[in-house]
């Protein structure tokens, strides 16, 4: 069985975001990079699935610049076998159909029985890659795994869905499928990991080659939100109060 | 004295029990020899006066429990006294009407103290059986849910008992045969107590006199025969393997630097100690040296606070799986059990929090420490099972180049708004003032930094910091057992300060200093590292600054384990105090200077919890509050930390405020 898990490479949460000079995008020479959390747990649920099933190969595919290398080897340190590097030099935001097209046509060639990807990168949030990935090479696809059990020639998952409320599926191989973040607790690369790691192939292959489709979405501005302070003191009788508590937390903020 | 007969057996006897101790002995030191990182045998000479006062002079012994202490040192006096009084003996078997210089001033003096000190050991192994067995002495034994294996538990009630009665026969025989000799030979005013009981035996027909005498020396040398060969197995082998340990343990520049890993060298596939063997020497012989009277678990912060950290069961489950597997390890079988299957619970691994003071108190120079350790290296980097905050902490060390796992670029923002001088501006200065991730993060730490800066100011130092090119020591990981981290950490720094200038390093962060004073120098990285203490008390004494004594109340003051009994830094902390006091005085707590309690923090202990038992730092902060201080000076920023938050949990708000030295003195200047 061969799984790919898609990683993406993020701005930390506590990273420092300067806006760039151009107020086009940020500034990426102070900030600190991660491996994006939810990928983490994708790529723990395929390392527990390649421990307890035999032949199982992990593929970590990743795009963006050079320094993404960087999740690849974390990623090979606690145990995938095999990175495919995407080189894109291009930072500026794409929207996520092309990211899914590059990203198939680079692993199309593979034929992965599984595709896990975290459930949404923790900087723009889009939350589709996999599930574009799913439907462009046509596997079956699913979202927000909570548990996966591998089963011969098909997959039961089990989805989390809104309110407590959970729903199992089972999918035909091969199958494309996000993890809900908080399923597992991925682990830290042991020191043979790590050296290992270093050992590992990592196969480089250029973003512009795989398809020449330019981006349908443009950022035209990026900005830090405005924060401003607003005091209110409410005066009056209790009962004037009250009603103007409510008021506010019902029109203003809309809480109630 | 001995017939033909028994001068025969008695020969026969003794070249038996030599055999079967050759063998035995023999055994013991090839399973010492079998473990990592050899002993320098040849340390033995040149640390020859450090065993001498261990063994003659019972130094070690007096550290702590000073009238157990001198109890034993009765009794260890007594049996080193023996060791001659047995040979003498034997001549005196041997060789008919035999007498030590007889008539001689020199002669009744050696048979006056042997007198003496037989019945000193006597009364003395009297008292310790009687505390083991019958006073139930909890000091001796360890308390649920410690691991002490069952071997061990059985074992270790044998074998006191075993030497306790050895002792007591062996002396007692001794003593008794001499007063028969007495009865017979006529009175003997060198030996007062002997001659008081011969007059016992004045009935005694004078036949069964001599064969009382006969069965007396059998009894005392044929049970040193009988011994001989079990001293090995037995804990009264720390009568020499104590000292021996004591001469030969390696010697560190501070308790918690286990020297570097070479992670280039590919032969190494072992990181850590996970089984027996992968021990080093001197911690094999650790086991052979103790003498399981538990003075380690007395002093252990995590035992005393109910965790399942017990130092001394560590060494008494080596020694007891030593015992059993001896023969099989020292015939080349490799036993691979789990160190954290019988040695200590990996629970019990994280409940430490090297604060060293099991190190510190131990008379026969064991470093429970250090196995614990070693074993998390193992856990750490081989097995990858260790708390899960331990993990992000790495995480974000890793990331952010702070165990905090906040921003690098807001490393700078406790300088806003007073002048801090920066290396990447000036390039050189006299010092580099390292102000620590807790001095740039935690709020508190921030106010720390900036006393450190106002005294530094305040004096004129040349200095200046590093800012955002700074990042953490490594010390949490090291001592969590993330050796390559902290690897990884080191050279990063190490690069940054190959860019500049500077002569010295000074760090409020008693952590920060031992890592780049001690360990740094392990992996080749030299600098001269002063921690704030020092330094201020020299800015004191050099006239460079001139603090107010104003503070008119008594003030405590906290030990850090990394400043004092890591770096043997106590006297500094206490004169920079003492510059300050007014009508106020400086009162100790219940345990200081050397024997501090820890707050809590170290060994990593900062960055996850240990649920078992209570908090450490809320018992510390009990014994802050006995001493009726309404300041406990603190140097470190962990401890601060800890502190602070002891004195919040336990409701103690209004009676104490934990500041540290350089605030302290700052608001002097001011």
């Amino acid at each position: 069985m061969k799984i790919a898990v898609l990683i993406k490479q993020v701005p930390g949460s506590e990273s420092a975001l300067p806006i760039d000079s151009e107020g086009y995008w940020v500034d990426e020479s102070s900030v600190t990079f991660v491996m994006n959390p939810p990928d983490n747990y994708a790529l723990e649920e395929a390392l527990l699935i390649k421990e307890s099933n035999d032949d199982v190969e992990v593929v970590i595919v990743s795009m963006g610049p050079l320094r993404v290398q960087k999740v690849i080897r974390e990623a090979l340190a606690k145990g995938a076998d095999r990175g495919i590097h995407i080189l894109e030099q291009d930072i500026t935001e794409k929207d996520p159909l092309v990211i899914a097209k590059r990203l198939s046509n680079a692993i199309k060639s593979e034929e992965f029985d599984l595709v896990l990807t975290g459930l949404q990168s923790d900087d723009t949030g889009m939350g589709q890659t996999g599930v574009l990935i799913g439907e462009i090479l046509k596997m079956s696809t699913a979202t927000l795994a909570v548990e996966t059990i591998i089963q011969e020639d098909h997959i039961r998952i089990k989805r989390e869905l809104e309110s407590g409320w959970f729903q199992w599926v089972q999918l035909s191989l091969p199958a494309s499928i996000s993890i809900q973040s908080g399923l597992n607790t991925p682990r830290y690369p042991s020191l043979k990991g790590i050296m290992g790691a270093k050992k590992k192939e990592i196969h480089s292959l250029s973003a512009t080659e795989l398809s020449k489709e330019e981006t349908l979405q443009k950022v035209n501005n990026v900005f830090v939100p405005q924060t401003n302070k607003q005091t209110e003191i409410i005066k009056g009788d209790i009962d004037q109060i009250v009603s103007r508590i409510i008021e506010i937390l019902r029109t203003d903020i809309k809480v109630i | 004295m001995l017939s033909n007969l028994e001068k025969i057996i008695f020969v026969i006897l003794a070249l038996c029990s030599l055999s079967a101790s050759y063998v035995t002995f023999g055994r013991m030191f090839k399973v010492i020899r079998l473990g990592a990182h050899p002993i320098r045998w040849s340390d033995v000479i040149r640390n020859w006066s450090k065993g001498a006062a261990a063994f003659f002079g019972q130094k070690t012994v007096f550290k702590t429990r000073p009238i157990i202490g001198f109890v034993h040192a009765l009794v260890a006096w007594g049996f080193t006294l023996y060791l001659a009084v047995n040979v003498i003996d034997v001549l005196y078997g041997f060789i008919p009407n035999f007498k030590f210089l007889p008539d001689n001033t020199l002669g009744d003096i050696y048979r006056f103290f042997v007198d003496l000190f037989s019945v000193l050991v006597l009364i003395g192994v009297f008292y310790f059986l009687l505390r083991r067995f019958l006073l139930n002495d909890n000091r001796l034994i360890s308390r649920e849910p410690v691991m002490l294996s069952d071997k061990a538990k059985r074992g270790m009630f044998f074998d006191s008992l075993l030497v306790g009665s050895f002792i007591i026969v062996h002396i007692g025989s001794r003593f008794l045969s001499a007063s028969f000799e007495i009865t017979l030979s006529g009175a003997d005013w060198s030996q007062p107590a002997a001659n008081l009981v011969s007059n016992l035996w004045t009935d005694i027909p004078t036949g069964k006199v001599k064969t009382l005498e006969h069965i007396t020396w059998w009894l005392a040398l044929g049970l040193i025969l009988a011994f001989l060969p079990y001293f090995p197995y037995s804990k009264h082998a720390h009568l020499f393997m104590g000292p021996l340990n004591i001469m030969v343990t390696k010697e560190r520049s501070s308790m918690a630097t286990l020297g570097a890993i070479n992670f280039e060298d590919d032969e190494i596939d072992q990181f850590g100690a996970s089984q027996i063997l992968h021990l080093a020497q001197s911690q094999l012989l650790d086991g052979y040296a103790c003498i399981q009277c538990s003075r380690c678990q007395d002093a252990c912060p995590a035992y005393v606070t109910g965790k399942e950290l017990s130092p001394s069961a560590l060494e008494i489950n080596k020694r007891y799986f030593l015992n059993q597997n001896m023969k099989a390890i020292s015939d080349g079988e490799i036993i691979e059990k789990q160190l954290t299957d019988w040695m200590l619970t990996e629970e019990a691994a994280w409940s430490c929090t090297t604060c060293g003071y099991c190190v510190e108190v131990c008379p026969v120079g064991n470093e429970p420490m250090v196995d614990i350790l070693k074993s998390r290296q193992n856990l750490v980097m081989m097995e990858s099972s260790f708390p899960k905050d331990a993990m992000e902490t790495f995480e974000k060390m890793e990331n952010y180049g702070n165990p905090w796992g906040l921003s690098p670029q807001d490393r700078e923002n406790w300088m806003e708004g007073i002048n801090v001088p920066l290396m990447r501006e000036k390039k050189n200065a006299d010092v580099l003032y390292w102000a620590g991730c807790s001095g740039a993060y935690d709020s508190r730490g921030r106010e720390i930094s900036q006393s450190v800066v106002n005294i530094l100011n305040e004096a004129g130092v040349d200095y200046a910091c590093l800012g955002n090119e700074e990042i953490c020591t490594g010390d949490s990981a090291r001592r969590i057992g993330n050796e390559y981290l902290f690897q990884t950490m080191a050279e990063q720094n190490k690069e940054t300060f190959k860019q500049y200038d500077f002569k010295k390093i000074v760090t409020q962060c008693p952590h920060c200093f031992t890592t780049l004073k001690n360990d740094y120098a392990e992996l080749g990285i030299e600098l001269d590292v002063v921690h704030h203490s020092k330094f201020i008390e020299e800015l004191i004494n050099d006239s460079k600054i001139k603090p107010k004594p104003y503070v008119n109340e008594d003030i405590t003051f906290h030990d850090p384990c990394y400043l004092g009994r890591h770096n043997n830094e106590y006297d500094a902390p206490r004169n920079v105090l003492q510059s300050i006091l007014n009508d106020g005085k400086l009162i100790e707590m219940e345990q200081s200077k050397s024997e501090s309690f820890c707050c809590g923090a170290g060994g990593g202990n900062m960055w996850y919890e240990v649920k078992t038992g209570d908090r450490i730092n809320q018992n510390r902060i009990g014994q802050a509050v006995d001493t009726k201080a309404k300041t406990v000076a603190a140097a470190c920023n962990f401890c601060n930390i800890m502190l602070e938050d002891g004195v919040k949990t336990t409701g103690n708000e209004e009676n104490i405020k934990i500041v540290d030295i350089a605030e302290m003195v700052s608001k002097g200047l001011n």
